[in-house]
């Protein structure tokens, strides 16, 4: 029985404070009254003596008014200092009450830091590289414009110096344009530890004041030190002068010898500077003008990146339309050159993010994912340990603390709770990140530093408090709404749960099931990805293979004298022990960056009159032996090919689209912008070779011979009979007998360097497994906890149902229907969060469909064993009711 | 009221209230009563004056109030001096006395 509540009303109204005017009224009043009755008895009659009192009192309005403002501060100053006095004694309860129930607290800060942590350290990641202020002067005003093929997949292409040379002269959207040369070159530098290779960017002295970048040391590039080429003025990034010069301030104006040229190094970028080409070691001066001499080079060749600052109030989606306006120009004046290109316009961050926004946003999503699983699991324990705090908070209520009160304190214990597994997560965050740095680096972009900063800090904390107060409200409103009454009379009929705190942790671990499946999902889908992309064939044999590269410096100026080394090299290789195969190449296998267009011969032009694309690579004979490349049709390149007619070999792929009849063996092609460059004739037909391991299908391919197009920088591939990297110190000699000057470098096997390669699809797969994994324990651990308070609340019930005669097996199903509908449920909410994350990661997949029914199915059978496995103890301890300690 | 009372000197009421509530609890009327009395009408004070000196020596926590049932039995606010207002009585008192006695020996040279 409960009191009416008109009598509990009525108490409350007693209890309140009277309004401050009121009271202040009163007073005066009394005042009054008994200095009228006081004059009264003096010999006053009433009216003179009220009057009398009145005038005494002086301006009762004012000076009640008076009073009240005082009265009002004052108590405006007691709720204030009462409010954080009990914000006190909440925290200080918080802290007490945590420490009384160690086990739970242990398990909720652990559970706390786990998720947080793992929302710490992605945010450090995402901050780091999608937030931090770029390393340039108004960064969000810079801007990236590429040559995009309209018949090619590559859109973010090189532009020719021509088209660069028009666009500096038309367009109206930017304060300044530069251009430079897309990829580093490498160049021989020689100083007293011997040769070395260092990688140079070729850029226009404008790249600098573009991107509003002050010289540390000296100066930086100016146009006349391109003007000419008898002027070799160079700069350094802050890196190399620090590894190459230790950091020696003479080093302004020292001459060095690069390519066997003396070149002065006129200044040194400022730290922290990430320059547009991605790991130069030394900046040359570039000039347009002998390109824009030539005719075929001119607008035929593209190579050339190019970069520019917007003018003041003009935005990037402006500068898009200019320059696709310009883009149409020009393949109105130059058909045949420009036709089939437009110019594609990106902000810098954008360009410099590229492919790595995606996979951050799904993982900084996935950490989220976490930290509801955790609130919605903690959320759930807080629960049922509500209900068996009920009796302690109906205490409380019954002496007197407001419900609002009892809500603030439950709500600090929460905070307090999620403030320790913020510090703990931090900490986790910190080591984590110690560790991404390793596997994450290469894929990100250059200028990203991985570190908790104070914004991280700041966020973290806030996260923090927002979870404890997500994962304390609905156990804190529900003992709210205990019925103190009923509670503290009956003590053992009303420990059951209620059936709206049932629900709320019923929906709660369905959530955290659905969230998991999601994840789990997910995760499952890119370690598929990433497991087929390991395993389809590339197309060659990457085991147990050497390779390296050498630089061939000017004195190998002709291509009689750079084939003569090559030979000559690979015959003194060859004859070495453990060496099976030797071959070079211009470019490795899935390395390969170089593009040539082509023209078959009397094949009609494409309707849009611009040149397919093929990857263009020059090698040795015996690069298709040494690899493992069947040859399918036709031959491959032998000694017959040296000075005689140019040749072809092509990939299968490409084949069967020009050639579908099957005849490309004999046919002949251009290769090159020029229409009139020499027929080559095609002579061979080999398997195909995945460039991009993150494509399943193989783009066209064209081999030419080093007989006839001998690279300056031949990349060595030697097949070994053992382990590969022994053989670098007998092939090092070999090298240094034919030349001693001439460098070896990039040593490695030819695994790790196609497996270097997926390393930026490797970091979602593990961190996304991961934060599955945590999901699945979390999720496991709720399950089971709603199963073993609800077995528990229900002992009672139980015992009455074995008295009556019900078996075994009828309560393990009672139990089981009531937790198999949320289990169900929260399978169907997963299905939803499946098809939310298959839209986000669609890009990310390879060789799997985004509803692979096994990644799907082992998600799901792996959640329902966890869950399973959850039920045993709480059915088996429900199943144990006994009807004679329950009902006494 | 005679027309030779003194202007009240600033503070002097704060004085006279604490010292009319050392001996214990009492309501507005009767701390205007007692001062009355102590003074023999010689200080002419506004009452009003009075109870917003009460007022704002309980916000500065040196009284206490609660209403309570008065001898003639009427709800009553009922003001009492806190340890802080005792202190403040005496250090007060000293004051004062100081003050007084600096005047009268300077008004008193012939």
């Amino acid at each position: 029985m409960t009191l009416p509540t008109g009598i509990r009303r009525a108490f409350r109204l007693a209890l309140r404070r009277p309004r401050i005017d009121e009271e202040v009224d009163n007073e005066v009043e009394f005042h009054l009254a008994m200095r009228t009755a006081d004059l009264v008895e003096r010999g006053y009659t009433p009216e003179a003596a009220r009057a009398e009192a009145q005038r005494r009192f002086g301006d009762t309005k004012q000076w009640s008014m008076a009073m009240s403002e005082l009265d009002r501060e004052r108590a405006a100053y007691d709720r204030r200092t009462e409010w954080l006095g009990d914000l006190r004694q909440d925290l200080r309860y918080g802290v007490r009450s945590a420490i009384r129930a160690p086990l739970f607290s242990l398990l909720a800060v652990s559970t706390l830091a786990l998720g947080i942590g793992a929302n710490a350290a992605m945010f450090g990641v995402v901050k780091s590289v999608l937030l931090d202020a770029l390393p340039y002067r108004d960064p969000d005003r810079l801007v990236r414009m590429y040559g995009h093929f309209a018949a090619g997949s590559d859109n973010r292409g090189p532009l020719s110096a021509g088209t660069v040379n028009d666009i500096a002269q038309r367009q109206k959207s930017f304060t300044g344009v530069a251009s430079f040369s897309g990829l580093p070159q490498d160049a021989i530098y020689i100083d007293e530890g011997g040769p070395r290779v260092v990688k140079a960017a070729w850029v226009e002295p404008a790249l600098f004041t573009t991107l509003g970048v002050p010289a540390a040391l000296g100066r930086l590039l100016r146009d006349d030190d391109a003007a000419s080429d008898t002027v070799y003025s160079i700069v350094l990034p802050h890196t190399t002068w620090h590894r190459m010069f230790s950091g020696d301030t003479a080093v302004v104006g020292r001459r060095v010898h690069l390519n066997g040229l003396p070149r002065t190094i006129v200044g040194v970028l400022p730290k922290g500077f990430v320059g547009p080409v991605a790991g130069a070691d030394v900046y040359f001066p570039l000039s347009l003008r002998p390109a824009l001499r030539d005719p075929i080079r001119a607008r035929r060749s593209h190579w050339l990146s190019l970069v520019g600052r917007l003018k003041p109030g003009v935005t990037v989606d402006a500068a898009r339309g200019e320059m696709v306006a310009i883009a149409a120009d020009l393949a109105r004046e130059h058909p045949r050159d420009n036709g089939g290109i437009t110019i594609a316009t990106v902000a810098v961050r954008d360009a410099m993010v590229g492919d790595t926004r995606r996979p951050l946003v799904v993982l900084m999503a996935s950490a989220g994912l976490v930290l509801l699983i955790t609130c919605a699991n903690l959320a759930g324990a807080l629960l049922s340990r509500t209900v068996s705090r009920r009796k302690e908070f109906a205490v409380r209520v019954a002496l007197g603390a407001g419900r609002g009160r009892l809500v603030r304190q439950l709500l600090a214990e929460s905070t307090v709770l999620a403030l320790v597994g913020g510090v703990a997560g931090v900490l986790l965050a910190a080591l984590g990140l110690r560790a991404l740095r390793g596997l994450a680096l290469p894929s990100l972009p250059e200028y990203a530093q991985l570190s908790l900063d104070g914004a991280a800090l700041l966020v973290t904390a806030a996260t923090a408090v927002a979870t404890g107060l997500a994962f304390g409200l609905a156990p804190a409103l529900s003992a709210s709404r205990s019925n103190v009454q009923g509670t503290l009379r009956d003590e053992t009929r009303g420990a059951s749960e209620s059936l709206g705190s049932r629900r709320v942790r019923g929906f709660l671990v369905a959530g955290q099931i659905a969230l998991c499946v999601s994840l789990l999902a997910g995760a499952g889908l890119l370690a598929r990805s990433l497991w087929a992309m390991t395993t389809a064939p590339l197309g060659f044999n990457a085991e147990s293979a050497l390779t390296f590269a050498i630089q061939l410096g000017p004195s190998y100026g002709t291509a009689d004298s750079r084939l003569r080394f090559q030979e000559q090299f690979l015959e003194r290789a060859r004859a070495l022990p453990g060496v099976s195969a030797v071959a070079t190449t211009s470019e490795l296998p899935t390395q390969v960056m170089n593009r040539n267009g082509f023209t078959v011969e009397g094949a009609p032009l494409p309707a849009d009159d611009a040149q397919p694309f093929a990857l263009y690579v020059a090698v040795s004979d015996d690069y298709f032996r040494t690899l493992g490349i069947q040859l399918e049709d036709g031959r491959t390149f032998n000694a017959s090919d040296a000075g005689g007619p140019p040749v072809l070999v092509i990939g299968e792929a490409m084949a069967k689209r020009y050639w579908p009849k099957g005849n490309a063996v004999g046919s002949r092609l251009r290769v090159g912008p020029n229409p009139n460059a020499p027929l080559i004739t095609v002579v061979g037909v080999v398997a195909d070779v995945r460039n991009d391991p993150a494509r399943m299908d193989p783009e066209p391919i064209l081999y030419a011979s080093i007989r006839q197009n001998p690279w300056n920088s031949p990349v060595v591939v030697v097949r070994t009979l053992g382990d590969p990297l022994a053989m670098v110190k007998p092939l090092q000699r070999e090298l240094a007998a034919i030349d001693p000057t001439l460098p070896l470098y990039r040593p490695a096997t030819l695994r790790d360097v196609v497996g270097n390669g997926l390393a930026g699809r490797r970091l979602p797969v593990v961190l996304m497994t991961a934060f599955g994994a945590l999901a699945l324990l979390l999720a496991s651990v709720g399950v089971y906890a709603m199963f073993a308070s609800m077995a528990a609340a229900r002992e009672r019930e139980f015992g009455v149902r074995v008295a009556l005669g019900a078996g075994r097996g009828n309560i393990a199903g009672l139990v089981l229907r009531q937790g198999g509908m949320w289990l169900g449920l929260g399978l169907a909410g997963g299905a939803l969060g499946v098809v939310a994350v298959t839209r986000l990661i669609g890009d990310l997949l390879f060789g799997v469909g985004p509803f692979d029914p096994m990644t799907l199915g082992i998600t799901v059978s792996t959640l329902v064993a966890c869950a399973a496995l959850a039920l045993v103890v709480p059915i088996r301890r429900a199943t144990r009711a006994d009807p004679i300690t329950t009902l006494r | 009221m005679n027309d030779d009372s003194l202007d009240l000197l600033k503070g002097t009421l704060d004085v006279l209230v604490l010292k009319a509530l050392t001996w214990g609890p009492r309501h507005g009327y009767a701390v205007a009563r007692w001062i009355e009395d102590a003074t023999r009408g010689t200080l002419q004070i506004e009452e009003g004056a009075l109870y917003h000196a009460l007022h704002r020596l309980e916000k500065k926590r040196w009284v206490a109030s609660e209403w309570g049932v008065s001898e003639t039995n009427r709800r009553a606010k009922y003001y009492t001096l806190t340890a802080a207002g005792r202190q403040q009585y005496v250090a007060q008192t000293a004051t004062w006395a100081r003050y007084a006695e600096a005047v009268s020996s300077a008004l008193a040279m012939a």
